[in-house]
């Protein structure tokens, strides 16, 4: 008896101090969004980090499945589905000490939707709010003024991270940018731009306080760097391993390579506004030339799927039964020949000069389309310039890269930019059945519907190769040994309140 | 001196403005800031494209906007960053010594090296000792400054763990991205030195001072090592610009947050004050420094004489 209780105070003792947060977790990657406030930001190392120091009103967990998070249930009410009322979780402060509420989901929203929103990225994927009623202190309703099927997911991520109203209002814009306060499981404690990012544990979250006691995020742009650092031991996780390093990070003891898919697929779209490649006989005959497999073998190492649509089969809208086109070359000399396209001619394929794995991908189209009798001209660009100038106002030529996931995993965003008439990124295709398609899927909550919709668009894009998915990506993680419970997030947003140190 | 110092100064200002024209223009040739706000992440509506222009005053003529700029320079006053909102003045001082401490450092490491092997090379001229640093020096020249920081890294951070591979967490982060310039700094500078130092051991009051019995090690060191560093301190000073140019290339490797940083991100952001305010505070340094070498001649040449 007496040892059954010093065994069970031996027993409190220990899992007290379990649960005390301990050890310091140091994540590389690659690039500092220099700026930390949701509402400013694009980019995909925001997301790395912002899922640790803000939450959203919903949640979603590391196998992508939408639940509670700021907000404990919701509903539809309102006769047309226009109001979305969500119940809040009470007792939840921010790291500053002010109360989580529906005056600080308001100020978010509102903040979000006027004229500070404006001025950035993310206020284009909220627009179907049109404002925030607070109901009582916890309880709180989005009007919507036009239907989003994906709303609930956006809620998730990005944009609609719920910002401490006292304090954004207090400082100057740049003092948030770079001292965020939210009410994640972890607070910022040190930013050095372009050095280091330190969080410290939240110990009163409300999922429950994180195992480690820190986390530094360190921004190394050089991935043979961000490798050293790894192999070294000084750092734990690592993103974005080379496919050429990923081999001997893998055979040095004590790490070892977590590839995850990605919902990012690698395409090269076609120009439907020049010539040969505006006949639809010579896109198919292109996309029967390019051999997927040897690009995934050779290339990549094995670390990419083949696919036949824009976004992964981990989204919303995926067709299972879509094939991508066989490689057969001599099919797509004879439709060359049957399009009246001169062996010889040329095609010219633009994408990003830096990004080192295209660069071999194009090449080896290059020689794949010299293999069927045409001359390929590889053109390169610097990111930004093909981004902003040479896509939007299709200055490029016949084929160009293209690579967007979507972190909602839903065909909706993507498609709708990429092939809807007019839009910003798609300043040449168009066709109205996809046009239509697009436009009712937006319209309706009716998750069947939407699917039959999105899975025709995926159907009409392969039919009428508006592009030629090559790959899905697959982002490789170097992770330490030491490193318990660790998941690589397909979505790129951590989730590290499950990970602990082992000594 | 005086009148020197005052025509060179000015001559700088045109220099000045010269390079402050040119980063200002070509950042403008290519990618709209307000459209890279926005990249990969939802596409910008004319309207919101519209606001944010007046808003960063980018909708203006080019040369009101390099105008405005240049007037605020002259107040002191660097402008606001576009992507932070921060001042650019506050982001380039926080850098500055990250950079400027990186390429005097890497100086440092190449004159302690080099001084060294050109004096024993030029002395033992033709004899073994010569040779290997003669090809030493022409193989140290050949790398590639961020293939040799990735090498530093592999041997000294990863295999023998002796010093950090990459950041910035005190004086044994310098070592290696200090060492990755010094040294290739140091081959060419090793094989002036000794050549340099060689036509100075055949003229004649070293050979008066020799015939004087002077100790052959103070002969070398007081009378023909002072002459002969002359040519050493303007190449040395002419490399501080192409200096600052390898150590935006060698931050990346070591993950350094200097300017290099700094004007790439601005870049990739079309984030004009910023990258207008890093150039400028750069080619002022660069300026001065050229000024100091040409103003330490005389401090090594008593001969020398401005007029």
């Amino acid at each position: 008896m007496k040892h059954t209780i010093i065994a069970l105070l031996l027993a409190l003792v220990i899992s007290v101090a379990a649960a005390q947060p301990a050890g310091t977790l140091t994540i590389a990657q690659a690039q500092d969004p220099q700026s930390w406030d949701p509402i400013d930001t694009f980019f995909l190392a925001w997301g790395m980090v912002g899922s640790s120091i803000f939450d959203g009103l919903v949640h979603r967990n590391l196998d992508m499945e939408i639940g509670p998070g700021l907000a404990t249930s919701w509903e539809w009410i309102g006769d047309d589905d226009d109001r979305l009322r969500f119940t809040l979780r009470e007792g939840v402060t921010f790291h500053n000490g002010e109360p989580f509420n529906a005056e600080a989901v308001r100020f978010t929203f509102e903040r979000l939707l006027g004229e500070e929103g404006a001025a950035g990225p993310q206020q284009a994927n909220y627009t179907s709010i049109d404002h925030v009623e607070i109901v009582d202190d916890y309880t709180v309703d989005l009007v919507l003024g036009s239907p989003d099927p994906v709303l609930i997911t956006k809620l998730a991520g990005y944009g609609a991270m719920i910002v401490p109203p006292g304090y954004v209002t207090e400082v100057e814009p740049e003092t948030f940018n770079r001292s965020p306060v939210g009410t994640g499981p972890f607070k910022v404690v040190e930013y050095v731009p372009d050095d280091r990012l330190v969080l410290e544990a939240n110990l009163d979250y409300f999922r429950g306080p994180p195992q480690v006691e820190r986390v530094v995020f360190r921004f190394i742009s050089e991935p043979s760097t961000r490798v050293a650092e790894l192999q070294a031991g000084r750092v734990d996780v690592v993103q974005g391993v080379p496919i050429s390093l990923a081999a001997s990070v893998d055979r040095t003891a004590g790490v070892s390579i977590v590839p995850v898919g990605s919902p990012t697929v690698s395409s090269l779209r076609f120009n439907h506004c020049l010539a040969p490649t505006d006949d639809v006989l010579v896109r198919r005959a292109l996309a029967h030339a390019i051999d997927r497999e040897g690009i995934i073998e050779a290339i990549l190492e094995g670390y990419g799927t083949p696919i036949a649509s824009f976004q992964s089969s981990m989204s919303f809208g995926y067709d299972p039964d879509l094939a991508p086109y066989a490689y057969d070359p001599e099919r797509a000399q004879a439709l060359l020949a049957e399009a009246g396209v001169a062996p010889g001619s040329s095609i010219q394929v633009d994408f990003i000069g830096t990004d080192a794995i295209f660069r071999e991908v194009a090449q080896a189209v290059a020689s794949m389309l010299e293999a069927v009798g045409l001359q390929a001209n590889l053109v390169t660009h610097e990111t930004n310039t093909y981004y902003n100038d040479m896509v939007p106002n299709n200055r490029v030529g016949h084929l160009y890269f293209s690579g967007w996931g979507g972190w909602t995993l839903d065909f909706d965003n993507t498609a709708y930019l990429l092939y809807s008439t007019g839009q910003f990124w798609n300043p040449c295709f168009s066709n109205e059945e996809v046009d239509a398609l697009l436009a009712s899927q937006r319209a309706t909550y009716d998750q069947a519907e939407r699917e039959v919709a999105l899975q025709r668009v995926a159907q009409l894009s392969h039919e009428l190769l508006i592009d030629v998915p090559l790959y899905q990506h697959q982002n490789l993680w170097g992770v330490a040994e030491r490193v318990q419970g660790f998941t690589a997030p397909a979505d790129d947003r951590h989730d590290l309140t499950g990970v602990s140190l082992a000594n | 001196m005086v009148a020197f110092l005052l025509r060179r100064a000015i001559q700088s200002l045109f220099v000045l403005v010269g390079i402050t024209l040119f980063v200002s223009f070509t950042i403008r040739l290519s990618g709209d800031p307000a459209v890279a706000m926005f990249q990969g992440a939802s596409a910008p509506t004319a309207e919101q494209l519209t606001t944010i222009r007046a808003r960063l005053g980018t909708d203006r003529p080019f040369m009101e906007q390099y105008l405005a700029f240049l007037g605020s320079l002259l107040r002191g006053d660097l402008g606001t960053s576009f992507r932070t909102g921060a001042p650019v003045a506050d982001a380039v001082a926080q850098r500055f010594p990250a950079t400027v401490g990186l390429a005097l450092t890497s100086l440092l490491v190449s004159l302690v090296i080099a001084i060294p092997l050109g004096v024993l090379a030029a002395r033992r001229r033709g004899r073994p000792a010569d040779f290997v640093v003669r090809v030493v020096s022409l193989v140290g020249l050949s790398f590639p400054n961020f293939w040799l920081g990735i090498m530093l890294i592999l041997v000294f951070g990863v295999y023998l763990r002796w010093l950090p591979p990459s950041g910035y967490e005190g004086p044994a982060s310098l070592v290696l991205p200090s060492l990755t310039l010094g040294l290739i700094l140091a081959s060419t500078t090793t094989r002036l030195v000794r050549s340099a130092l060689l036509d100075v051991l055949g003229e004649q009051y070293v050979v008066t001072a020799r015939a004087k019995g002077i100790r052959e090690h103070r002969v070398v060191y007081r009378h023909a090592l002072r002459t002969a560093l002359i040519p050493v301190v303007t190449f040395v000073g002419l490399q501080i610009g192409g200096l600052i140019g390898g150590v935006v290339i060698v931050e990346q490797v070591f993950a350094w947050p200097g300017l290099g940083s700094l004007a790439l991100n601005a870049i990739s952001f079309r984030d004009y004050p910023m990258l207008q305010g890093t150039i400028t505070v750069l080619a002022v340094f660069i300026a001065a420094i050229n000024l100091v070498v040409d103003t330490s001649y005389a401090l090594l040449d008593p001969r020398i004489r401005y007029a």
